[in-house]
C-alpha cells in the first residue's frame, strides 16, 4: 500500500484545503474536460497553474514527481503507440515501422493531457479528506430515491479502512507459510489455496467482530449529516476556474 | 446510587451451551471492578450483556434503574466498550473520522461532533495523530484510539475487555494510566482480566468467575489468597505477603 502514498491526503491550510469538496469535484471534471481541447500554449498555462496550486497546497516538487513514477511506463507506451501509428512524414524509419513527426506531436499532446488530468487528481486527493470525499459521494447519491446513500458511504470508508489490514494479514500468513517451507511446493494452485483459505477465514472473523463493535457504538443509518457548506470563496473559485476553461477552449 | 443491577442473569447460546448461570451483581456508580477468570469463564459474555450486545435468556439487567433491552441505544451510549481486538473496533479511515463515528450515530450536531472529537483525542493524548491512518498506529495507540472512540459518546460506564493483551510495557502503563484517570474523573470502570498483576492495586472490587458463574465477589485484598484455586495467578507481591504495588510507580 505504501506505493500509493503519493496520492494521500496531506493536512494543510491552503485555499484548496478550504474549498467545498463538491466544488473541487466539479473543478476536477471541468479541467479534465477542457484539457482535451487544449493545445501547447494553453496546456502550458494549465500545467503552470496546476503546479502552482500544488505547491501552494504544500506539495513539494519532489513528491509530485514521485506521484508520476508509476505513470511513466503508461505514458511512454501511449506516446510510442501514437508515434508509430499516426501517418505522416517520417523522422526515423526502420524496416516496416516509422516514427512520424505528426505521430510525435500527437503522442506528446495525449501524454500532456493525461499529465494534466493526473495533476488535477493529485491536487484534489491531496487536499481533500477521505471523509469529505465520502460526504460528496453521499451528497451526489442523495437525489436518487432507491440508492441507500448513507450505507454506500459507510461501506466506502470501511473498504478504505480495511484494505491495508487485509493486505497485512495476507503478508503475515504468507510469511508464516514460507517459514514452514511452502516455497518447496511448486504447484501454484496448492499454494493459492493454502494462502486463500486461512486469509478468508480471518477476514470473515474480523468482519464479525467489526459488526459487533459497530453495534456497540450505536451504528445507525440515521446519523449526523456530513457538514458540507459552500461559501463566497467557493463561488469565487468557480468563477476563476470557468474563466480559465473559457480561455483555453476559445 | 447503583448504576448496574444484575438479577438472576443466565445466558444460553444458540448451540445450547450455558454461557452464564444465575449471576447477581450490584455495582455502585464510580466503582472500579475487575472481572477475573480463566479463559472461557464467561467474562466477555457477561460484559456484552451490559450494553445489550447479548440479551439475557433469563433474569434482568438494569442500568441506572432501567432495563437494558428497553432502550438499547441509550444502553450503548451509557456503557462504552473497548474490545480485546482494538484493530477490528476501528472503523474510520483516519483517527478523527473514527472518533466521530459514535457521536454521528447518535445524530449529534456537527459542531458538537467536532468538539467531542477534539476533547476525546485530547484526553487520550492523541490530538497530534488526528489525520493519521489507524492502520499505521502502534498497538497501544490503537487501543487509545478505541478508548477515544467511546469517550466521544460520553458514557458513564467504561468496559475494558482484556485491555493489556499484546501490549508492551510502555503500552500497558499508558493504558493503565488512562483507565485510572478515567476512574478518577468519575466513570464506573469494568476490567476483564485473567492476569491481575497490572490492575489489582487500583480496583475497589474483584469479581471472580468460573464456568459462567460468579464464584467470589469482594474487596480485592481479601480475595488474593484464594485466586489460585480458580486458575488465576496470584500477584508476586501478594505471595510474598506484601501489598501489591501499582504498576504506575
Ligand atoms: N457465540 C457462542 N456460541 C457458543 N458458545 C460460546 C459463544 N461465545 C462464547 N461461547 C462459550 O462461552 C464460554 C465463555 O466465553 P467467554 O465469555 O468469551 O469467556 P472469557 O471472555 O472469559 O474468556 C466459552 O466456553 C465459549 O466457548
Ligand atoms: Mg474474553
Amino acid at each position: 500500500m505504501a506505493e500509493l502514498s503519493a496520492f494521500n491526503f496531506r493536512p494543510g491550510s491552503s485555499v484548496l484545503h478550504g474549498l467545498d469538496v463538491r466544488f473541487k469535484l466539479l473543478f476536477l471534471v471541468l479541467i479534465s474536460v477542457t484539457s482535451l481541447k487544449a493545445y501547447p500554449v494553453s496546456l502550458s498555462v494549465l500545467t503552470l497553474v496546476l503546479v502552482a496550486a500544488l505547491l501552494h497546497a504544500q506539495r513539494s516538487l519532489k513528491s509530485i514527481f514521485k506521484a508520476f513514477r508509476y505513470l511513466i511506463v503508461l505514458l511512454a507506451f501511449i506516446f510510442f503507440a501514437r508515434a508509430l501509428s499516426v501517418p505522416g512524414s517520417a523522422v526515423i524509419e526502420f524496416k516496416a515501422v516509422s516514427i512520424t513527426r505528426e505521430g510525435i506531436y500527437h503522442g506528446a499532446m495525449v501524454c500532456w493531457r493525461l499529465v494534466i488530468v493526473v495533476l488535477t487528481g493529485l491536487a484534489f486527493v491531496s487536499t481533500t479528506r477521505p471523509s469529505e470525499i465520502k460526504a460528496a459521494v453521499e451528497w451526489l447519491l442523495n437525489p436518487f430515491p432507491f440508492i441507500p446513500s448513507k450505507r454506500i458511504a459507510t461501506m466506502m470508508s470501511l473498504v478504505v479502512r480495511f484494505i491495508p489490514v487485509i493486505f497485512d494479514q495476507a503478508r503475515e500468513t504468507a510469511d508464516a507459510q514460507r517459514a514452514r517451507g511452502v516455497d518447496n511446493r511448486k504447484n501454484p494452485v496448492y499454494r493459492l489455496q493454502k494462502l486463500g483459505i486461512p486469509l478468508m477465514r480471518r477476514t470473515f472473523e474480523r468482519a464479525d467482530k467489526l459488526a459487533v463493535a459497530m453495534e456497540a457504538r450505536c451504528y445507525s443509518e440515521n446519523r449526523t449529516d456530513p457538514g458540507l457548506r459552500a461559501g463566497l470563496r467557493d463561488w469565487t473559485a468557480l468563477f476563476v476556474v470557468i474563466c480559465l476553461c473559457m480561455f483555453i477552449v476559445v | 446510587m447503583n448504576i448496574i443491577e444484575i438479577k438472576n442473569l443466565s445466558h444460553r447460546f444458540a448451540d445450547s451451551t450455558l454461557g452464564l448461570e444465575n449471576i447477581n451483581l450490584t455495582i455502585r456508580e464510580g466503582t472500579f471492578v475487575i472481572i477475573a477468570g480463566q479463559n472461557g469463564s464467561g467474562k466477555t459474555t457477561l460484559l456484552k450483556h451490559l450494553n445489550g450486545l447479548l440479551l439475557p435468556t433469563a433474569g434482568t439487567i438494569r442500568l441506572a434503574g432501567r432495563t437494558v433491552s428497553e432502550n438499547l441505544v441509550k444502553a450503548r451510549q451509557m456503557v462504552g466498550m473497548v474490545f480485546q481486538d482494538a484493530d477490528s473496533q476501528i472503523v474510520g479511515e483516519t483517527v478523527c473520522d473514527d472518533v466521530a463515528f459514535g457521536p454521528e450515530n447518535l445524530c449529534v450536531d456537527r459542531n458538537e461532533v467536532k468538539r467531542r472529537v477534539s476533547k476525546s483525542l485530547k484526553i487520550v493524548g492523541m490530538l497530534d495523530f488526528k489525520d493519521q491512518k489507524p492502520h499505521l498506529l502502534s498497538g497501544g495507540e490503537k487501543r487509545r484510539l478505541a478508548i477515544a472512540g467511546i469517550l466521544a459518546m460520553e458514557p458513564k460506564v467504561l468496559v475494558f475487555d482484556e485491555p493489556f493483551s499484546s501490549l508492551d510495557y510502555p503500552g500497558v502503563k499508558q493504558i493503565l494510566k488512562q483507565i485510572v484517570s478515567l476512574h478518577r474523573s468519575g466513570h464506573t470502570i469494568f476490567v476483564a482480566a485473567h492476569d491481575l498483576e497490572k490492575v489489582i492495586a487500583h480496583a475497589d472490587r474483584l469479581v471472580i468467575m468460573k464456568e459462567g458463574k460468579v464464584v467470589k465477589d469482594g474487596i480485592p485484598s481479601q480475595l488474593l489468597g484464594e485466586l489460585e484455586t480458580f486458575g488465576i495467578r496470584e500477584p508476586c507481591a501478594s505471595r510474598l505477603g506484601m501489598e501489591v504495588p501499582s504498576w504506575l510507580n
